[in-house]
């Protein structure tokens, strides 16, 4: 029987000498390919859950199999190399802002490089090569010598996307990606997403906000409260019931069109 | 956070508001004895300055030492009684009562009076979580002031806590004038000499601008103003290279957000900071006279050394805090990425820091040409070197042109360092 590409078992995550529970026990599994979406309040642990599964942040307890390795054992140099197979995303976008568009997009690359060549920023005419053609892919070919503080929110996330791709990720963690943006954008940011992966086949895991979002570009949805699961499933199974056991009895669904 | 009836709260909560109202209570008494302090110092200062009877001795008699503990005591006390004392302000609470809105007279003199009876048991009730004995007769208790959203405080002024602090600034104002004891007539009375000496220096004597001034012949050197200027401007600037170079990495190590939270990465930071607090406290000037005696005296390695050792620690300091300041997001992406502890300072605080690095070594520089001219005093090297020996022959035409020099120089590094500053920030 093949096992899921990434499963999540019992992970516990306990912050400030055991003050509080941020993730509690969190078990579920995702196949190859799944766009998945995580839903819940501010505070409810999707950030923590994201963060964990490539040890941003250190799981207190519980076991993270990602195609056949326990993620949470492994040492710090082993986890590096993990690292570089896992893209992230991130709702600040995590640039820097005085350096310029393909720089930032370069640093993606940091983990395949060996420590010299990296410390004088000796990035390869390949590598170089790479970051253009991604960043042609995301519209941004001609912002590439353009400093980062110069650009739009949108673009700002389009250039983390590109650094993201210069990983060749198998999976992308997107935490909050379109936070900081407004709906319009918000799509052309999720589309680009969708695309990574229908085409590539990256597996998605991205948390959102927004319930209609989630149900336009997710293939499936779990929802966190009070870092424990209380959904899991496709996007149409979430009716209003379900909406209000996530959100709570006062919340009110607001569409992003 | 103050206790609250029926014992609530960790062993070491409890023990924190207990510490907390010790700390408060100190504070009140410390300030009374300060105040107890001054009115002795000036009473000593009528009894031989302004009453002048240089036979009378004045002493303290030997009750004189419990007298004043006890009376400063009773002052603290009835302070945090019958309004809200300096201490209750600093850790912020205020006495509350019970029941009801407002705290009575009556209740506050009561609450004065049972403080004598269980004092010494108090700390033993807060520390097991309970109201000390005379707050609980007296239905009062210390708890958090918090601002009330709705209506505006009252002026700070008008505030027991506020007026003493004022009292406190004032008394200090005085006293502090006495004890430093300075005469403002004597800068009339002496006037006309200094008048002298404006009067040379203002008519400067640049004969040894290029040429050098013979008068230093007896020593072997050949001194021109123009000469020490230069050499001057150039001890600034090595030890001011020197100095970045060295904090640079130095700075990495000394800042918490990139050294982690190991035990040895705590050890590192440890030292590094350790080490930049105490080379910065020991100014220029003293590095300049320990290296004189080293390197020898009046020599430009000396100052060099000298400005170096400070440079190094200032601009480490200075370093460390901005690294310490960087967002913290292009750190955490370059992680994700799979970069090392080196790569993350490479690609993501270095691009960050840089800018006000510059900045910083630029105004450094600029303090580094003002020191370099007055470490000669104390054998550093330098346009000082002249400068200190003109004066100490009375030569004030010639003291007037290096000054002069000094101020073109310094001015012109003032206006082009914040010209570079300007256009890197």
């Amino acid at each position: 029987m093949p096992t899921p590409y990434l499963v999540i078992d019992g992970l516990t995550k306990v912050y400030e000498r055991g003050q509080v529970h941020a993730l509690r026990g969190l078990s579920f599994s995702i196949e190859k390919g799944e766009f998945l979406v995580v839903i819940g309040l501010s505070g409810s642990g999707k950030s923590t859950l994201l963060r964990c599964i490539n040890r941003l942040i250190e799981p207190t307890e519980g076991k993270i199999w990602l195609d056949g390795t326990d993620v949470a054992r492994l040492s710090a140099k082993r986890m590096r190399r993990v690292r570089r197979r896992i893209g992230m995303i991130f709702q600040q976008f995590n640039l820097v802002d005085r350096a310029t568009t393909v720089r930032n997009v370069l640093t993606g690359r940091l983990g395949y490089m060996p420590g010299w060549r990296s410390l004088l920023g000796l990035f390869s005419s390949q590598d170089k090569r790479t970051a253009l053609a991604n960043l042609e892919r995301v519209g941004l070919r001609d912002k590439a010598y353009a400093r980062v503080d110069e650009l739009s929110g949108g673009q700002r996330q389009r250039v983390g996307i590109a650094r993201a791709l210069m990983q060749k990720p198998e999976i992308l963690l997107a935490d909050e990606p379109v936070s900081a943006l407004d709906p319009a954008t918000s799509h052309s940011i999720m589309q680009y997403l969708e695309q990574m992966n229908r085409q590539d086949g990256v597996t998605v895991i991205a948390s959102l906000h927004f319930l209609s979002l989630a149900r336009r570009y997710g293939t499936r949805i779990i929802a966190l409260k009070d870092g424990q699961l209380v959904f899991d499933g496709p996007p149409k199974t979430i009716d209003n019931a379900k909406f209000k056991e996530i959100y709570g009895e006062d919340a009110e669904e607001v569409e992003v069109r | 956070m103050s206790p609250t009836p029926g014992g609530a709260g960790a062993p070491r909560d409890r023990l924190k508001v207990l510490c907390r109202r010790a700390f408060s209570f100190l504070l009140d008494w410390m300030a009374w004895g300060y105040v107890a302090y001054c009115a002795m110092y000036l009473l000593n200062y009528y009894w031989y300055t302004v009453h002048v009877d240089w036979w009378g001795t004045l002493t303290l008699p030997s009750w004189g030492w419990p007298v004043v503990i006890l009376v400063t005591l009773e002052l603290a006390v009835w302070c945090r009684s019958l309004g809200r004392s300096l201490g209750q302000r600093a850790i912020g609470v205020a006495l509350r009562p019970v029941a009801g809105e407002r705290i009575r007279l009556g209740q506050r003199v009561l609450r004065g009076f049972l403080w004598h009876l269980s004092v010494l048991l108090a700390p033993v009730w807060i520390a097991r979580g309970e109201e000390p004995l005379h707050d609980r007769l007296a239905r009062v208790g210390l708890r958090t002031e918090t601002p009330d959203p709705e209506r505006p405080g009252r002026r700070a002024i008008l505030t027991q806590w506020g007026f003493f602090a004022l009292f406190l600034g004032a008394l200090t104002m005085c006293v502090g004038w006495l004890i430093i004891g300075i005469n403002l007539q004597v800068l009339i009375r002496r006037a006309p000499q200094a008048g002298r000496i404006w009067g040379e220096m203002l008519r400067p004597d640049f004969r040894y601008f290029t040429a050098p001034d013979p008068v230093f012949h007896l020593r072997a050197l050949s001194y021109s103003i123009l000469d020490l200027t230069v050499v001057t401007v150039f001890m600034a600037l090595v030890a001011t290279v020197l100095g970045g170079v060295m904090a640079f990495p130095l700075s990495f190590l000394g800042a918490r957000n990139v050294m982690g939270f190991s035990p040895a990465g705590w050890a590192t930071y440890g030292v590094i900071r350790g080490f930049f607090n105490v080379f910065r406290s020991i100014e220029t000037i003293i590095w300049a006279s320990i290296f004189a005696i080293w390197v020898g005296y009046g020599t430009v390695l000396a100052g060099i050394l000298a400005l170096t050792i400070h440079t190094i620690a200032a601009l480490g300091k200075l370093y460390s805090e901005q690294v310490e300041g960087v967002s913290p997001g292009p750190l955490e992406a370059v992680w994700a990425a799979g970069g090392s502890r080196i790569q993350v300072v490479r690609h993501a605080v270095i691009p960050q820091v840089l800018p006000s690095f510059w900045a910083f070594t630029l105004y450094r520089w600029d303090i580094n040409v003002r020191m370099a001219t007055v470490i000669a005093l104390v054998g550093g090297g330098g346009i000082g070197d002249m400068l200190f020996y003109y004066k100490n022959q009375g030569d004030w035409s010639k003291v007037g042109a290096v000054v002069m020099v000094i101020v073109a120089v310094v001015w012109a590094m003032d206006y082009i360092s914040g010209r570079l500053r300007e256009r890197i920030a």
